[in-house]
């Protein structure tokens, strides 16, 4: 990974706030500007890696009733705790082995996958809309600007984790819960990232000239300043998608998230916490497999990043 | 500075309010009617108006709220309605124990990833600065209960060399220091990436400075421009990362104290929240919530302390 002094983008406005990438100049040659984008992203062996690892399990995830050998809920209790095939004691059709309760555990990680994808993915982009949303309307209309961002400011300074324990102790513990308190913990990054863009956006003459032709407001920020702030916003979803899902792994570790018997990964992780000492993987290879989630999202936002918003690192 | 400072605590107000509605939002939920339960089984109907009339459950939401805020700082938080004992008293006896996971956390965290943040600056672009890099996103992306499971499996199961469980007494005692490693070691683990990569940013910012290329050009020795010059400088921007980073530093601390059974607020909370025990949870989230903003509070003094900029206003 390279540092911040790789480039210096053409287009941003001195003085102005962290400027977007050349890709962001509206008009002719973007998608030329794109395809040079995704080959710079191309040559990036860690980023590509990250795709592909996260392109298999979206598709294992996606495809979880058709690959799954078996039932997720089918317990047989005379084969729990059944370690990994290849290992001593393992049976041949539990590939991973079986969990407490008999279960397959390749079955229940795809299974988990899903659940922990879809949570993730349903909080960030109702997170991201909202925080889009707010970052747009606080650069537009200038305002509304002190409001929003004090009650941005205010939500990034609280602890992620302390909305999802106040939720929790509402609604009670659950999916729901977890996934609306993972959905307010995504909004003010994606505020203010969003924010950091337009305001850039509004330098530029096109609005101006939109403005001059009497184009009313809810059409200029849709038609023209969103679609121009999309690849910031993009990349910082990215990353707040390895994010959400280690915070919503977490939460259910500790017992607010999926309950059992949902095949939840953070869930997995601490139900296999039980048999820690005589069959350490039950809770390892969950644990392992949110690692890779993160760990590919996180590698492939900030290559992104990179590539897209060379001065927005910090 | 006093502008400053005031100007945080103007911010803190709003944050106090919405918290505490969240505490008073917890006590609204409760399924059972309390003037039903103080009544008891035999009460007739208009009995139970009446203890409703004299509990304020009559008034409007705002009243009630307000009768809330007046009953919090008077310290009365209600009972538990598990060990029926008082919610203040049991969190008396948690905030201590989670203070001092936190400390012990940090106190060989920070060090720990700064010296690795300048390392890899010194040797940008090298082999070491890689590896510590991408160890550092490894370790950003680690969930913390693996980590902390690891620790348990091996080090206080299969070798036997460190207790796993629960607190064992005060720290200036070996016992209290060897129950307290591991989940010091699990929650600054995770501290570390963060607060190298901060400061090896920070750093080679800094190297890139004019009076960094003074310092070299009257012929500094290298380790002294790095160490005394240029670090000291770049650890502001450090600081501040800690200070935003202890909502999540938090966060972990909710995580550890439920797997290794410390005693602290974290763990206290969740038993809470997943027992339905309203008025423990609520009290458990408000003090969670109180200590954050102070920690802020004081990480912004202490930041306004040590940058003349901003003490300066």
């Amino acid at each position: 990974m390279t540092e911040i002094q790789m480039q210096n983008p053409p287009g941003g406005t001195p003085g102005a706030a962290p400027g977007v990438g050349p890709e962001a100049e509206p008009g002719a040659g973007t998608s030329m500007i794109r395809s040079s984008v995704l080959r710079k992203l191309a040559r990036d062996k860690g980023a590509m890696l990250s795709a592909i690892v996260l392109a298999i399990i979206v598709f294992c995830a996606l495809f979880a009733p058709v690959l799954a050998p078996h039932d997720p809920y089918d317990n047989n209790l005379r084969n729990m705790l059944k370690p990994p095939s290849w290992t001593e004691g393992g049976l041949p059709e539990h590939l991973l082995g079986t969990d407490g309760q008999g279960r397959d555990i390749v079955t229940r990680l795809l299974y988990g996958t899903r659940t922990t994808l879809i949570m993730g993915l349903l909080a960030v982009l109702a997170g991201g809309l909202i925080g889009s949303a707010l970052g747009l309307i606080a650069a537009y209309f200038r305002r509304l600007e002190g409001p929003i961002m004090r009650l941005v400011d205010i939500l990034l300074s609280f602890p992620s984790i302390l909305f999802g324990l106040a939720i929790a102790a509402v609604l009670g513990a659950g999916i729901f819960a977890i996934t609306i308190a993972l959905t307010i913990a995504a909004i003010p990054t994606i505020a203010r990232i969003t924010r950091g863009a337009a305001l850039v956006q509004m330098q530029m003459e096109y609005i101006t000239a939109c403005r001059a032709i009497g184009m009313s407001d809810m059409r200029i920020i849709w038609r023209h300043l969103l679609p121009n702030c999309l690849s910031t916003i993009f990349v910082y979803l990215t990353l707040q998608l390895g994010q959400t899902i280690l915070l919503g792994a977490a939460l259910s570790f500790i017992g607010l998230g999926a309950q059992p018997p949902t095949a939840e990964l953070g869930t997995m992780a601490s139900e296999g916490r039980n048999f820690l000492f005589f069959a350490p993987h039950v809770s390892t290879i969950p644990s392992l497999v949110i690692f890779l989630i993160v760990l590919a999202f996180n590698v492939l936002g900030d290559a992104l990043r990179d590539v897209l918003d060379p001065r927005l690192r910090q | 500075m006093l502008h400053h400072i005031a100007h945080r605590l103007l911010i803190s107000i709003p944050v106090l309010i919405g918290v505490l509605f969240i505490g008073f939002l917890l006590m609204q939920v409760v399924p059972t009617d309390p003037a039903t339960v103080l009544a008891g089984p035999t009460a007739s109907a208009a009995d139970v108006e009446a203890i409703r009339e004299a509990m304020g459950l009559n008034e409007p939401v705002i009243v009630q709220f307000g009768m809330y805020l007046g009953r919090v700082l008077q310290g009365d938080l209600g009972r538990s309605l598990i060990s029926n004992s008082e919610v203040i008293v049991e969190l008396g006896n948690t905030v201590g124990p989670t203070i001092e996971l936190m400390v012990a956390s940090l106190i060989w965290a920070v060090p720990l990833g700064i010296a690795f943040g300048t390392f890899a600056a010194v040797r940008r672009g090298q082999i070491s600065d890689r590896i510590i890099m991408a160890a550092s996103v490894a370790g950003v992306s680690m969930p913390i209960f693996w980590f902390g499971l690891m620790l348990i499996q091996y080090v206080g199961f299969h070798w036997q060399l460190l207790p796993f469980q629960g607190r064992g007494g005060p720290l200036w005692t070996l016992d209290g220091l060897r129950h307290i490693a591991l989940p010091a070691i699990t929650l600054g683990g995770v501290f570390i990436g963060p607060v190298a990569r901060m400061t090896r940013t920070s750093l080679l910012e800094v190297l890139g400075s004019d009076f960094v290329r003074t310092a070299r050009a009257k012929g500094v020795s290298e380790r002294t421009v790095v160490l005394t010059h240029a670090l000291r400088n770049s650890l502001i921007p450090v600081i501040t990362l800690i200070g935003l980073q202890i909502g999540f530093l938090l966060g972990g601390a909710v995580v550890t104290e439920s797997m290794f059974a410390w005693p602290g607020v974290g763990r206290l909370a969740v038993g809470a929240i997943v027992s339905a025990d309203y008025a423990l949870s609520q009290g458990a989230i408000l003090v969670l919530a109180l200590s954050f903003i102070l920690v802020n509070l004081i990480v912004d003094v202490l930041y306004a302390f040590l940058d003349p900029r901003v003490r300066a206003g």
